[in-house]
């Protein structure tokens, strides 16, 4: 197998949901599955942490121009290593697009399904907070 | 077509293996892992067993992910960590206060889970978190990465003590003994929801109610080196009309990997996102 199909394959691998993922916390109590949101942002913060992780970025909305600082739930580190993130996939200025769902509370939150690196393209799977199974 | 199906199972492969080809742990590999032919872990090797004779159910334990259309006709229906009676024909047996209860808890806000508090019995067991299990001569313990639960299971030979003595305890009080190949635990004194604290009595995600008349009698078979097998059935003559019993299944870690540490109130967020604390 080339290097370069080893790293499509293991790409792919991580936008799967890896088995052990961790599906901490209500779902339901956190978030509305009926507001979806996209946004595209530099990371102002990475917090390594459980029970989740978090990403901050400073996003710019198309309509206004006005730029606000959202937070994203990720799935707990300890999940998120077994999927193949480190403390080290993302630092402050990484320009990434974040897809996930909004917080209930109407506060600047959600929660992340997949994050995409900007420098690369590559998309990593988030996993976090998904309804309990 | 050939090409880009091959590429397509390559990728299911490598995704379905993703968790140990990335892990970012140190591999380790263990002692006593029976390889096969090709190298790797023969997880149908026979199971494993102490010095004494007694199947050895030590190890790292994940939930297994297989799903309940492989499940034979006179066998438990498997659990889900959501919600035990997902595969429960007719429903689980409920009382009019448990359904109550279910409907009260509906949303989740009072979960032990997302609160960082030890989790119900079956949600121990179904957490997609590893859990690891040391047996020794005298007990076994049971260690959770979900909410670092640790769980006390007497295999002295002493008595389960009566309901109300000692005091109930999250995890319940557990004795075990060994019928043939499986291990027999049975547990009471648990708190339940009858306290009205958040957090007490939850059996799964859902809210499944269990009180403090719960005794939880838990049936640990491991079928061979790779899988573990555990029916537990519910009495609680308060929450529900009749004991029912349910199965949880479980592999065994065998590429060298362990638990992570996993503090759950390190960046507890929920209360604020659930508007209960700013």
């Amino acid at each position: 197998m080339t290097k370069r199909a080893a790293v499509l394959l293991v790409a792919v691998g991580l936008l799967l949901p890896a088995r052990s993922l961790v599906a901490h916390h209500s779902f339901a109590a956190e978030f509305d599955a009926s507001k979806p949101v996209k946004l595209t942002g530099a990371v102002t913060k990475f917090e390594w942490t459980n029970p989740h992780a978090w990403i901050y970025i400073d996003a710019k909305d198309d309509k206004t121009g006005e730029v606000a600082n959202w937070g994203f739930e990720l799935a707990a580190a300890s999940g998120l290593m077994r999927s193949g993130w480190t403390r080290l996939t993302l630092k402050a200025g990484d320009v990434v697009t974040i897809e996930g769902t909004r917080a209930k509370n109407g506060t600047n939150n959600a929660n992340a399904q997949t994050v995409t690196l900007a420098s690369s393209g590559k998309k990593l799977f988030a996993g976090a907070n998904t309804p309990a199974q | 077509m050939k090409r880009p199906f091959t590429v397509l199972m390559s990728a299911v492969i490598v995704a379905a293996l993703s968790s140990s080809l990335s892990a970012q742990w140190p591999l380790v590999p263990k002692p006593g892992v029976p390889k096969g032919p090709d190298g790797k872990p023969n997880l149908s090797a026979p199971t494993p067993r102490t010095s004494d004779g007694k199947p050895d159910l030590s190890g790292i334990w994940m939930r297994s992910d297989r799903r309940p259309g492989n499940q034979g006709p006179d066998q438990p229906p498997i659990a889900t960590f959501g919600d035990i009676g997902a595969n429960f024909k007719g429903g689980l047996p409920y009382r009019p206060m448990a359904l109550d209860l279910v409907k009260k808890r509906a949303g989740g806000l009072d979960n032990p889970d997302a609160l960082c508090l030890p989790q119900g019995p079956l949600e121990y067991h179904l957490d997609p978190q590893p859990r690891e299990i040391i047996q020794l001569p005298r007990k076994i313990v049971i260690v959770y990465e979900s909410n670092y639960g640790i769980r006390t299971i007497y295999t002295d030979g002493r008595a389960l003590p009566k309901q109300g003595e000692p005091q109930p305890y999250w995890h319940g009080y557990s004795v075990g003994r060994w019928e043939g190949d499986t291990l027999v635990v049975q547990s009471n004194n648990f708190r339940g929801a009858l306290t009205g604290k958040p957090g007490d009595g939850w059996l799964d995600g859902k809210g499944d109610p269990f009180t403090d008349a719960l005794t939880l009698t838990e049936r640990f078979r491991r079928v061979n080196f790779g899988q573990l097998q555990i029916d537990v059935t519910i009495d609680d003559p308060k929450a529900y009309t009749r004991p029912f019993t349910v199965r949880v299944e479980q592999e065994i870690v065998a590429d060298g990997s362990e638990m992570i540490e996993f503090i759950c109130h390190e960046n507890q967020q929920f209360l604020k996102l659930t508007g209960r604390e700013r």
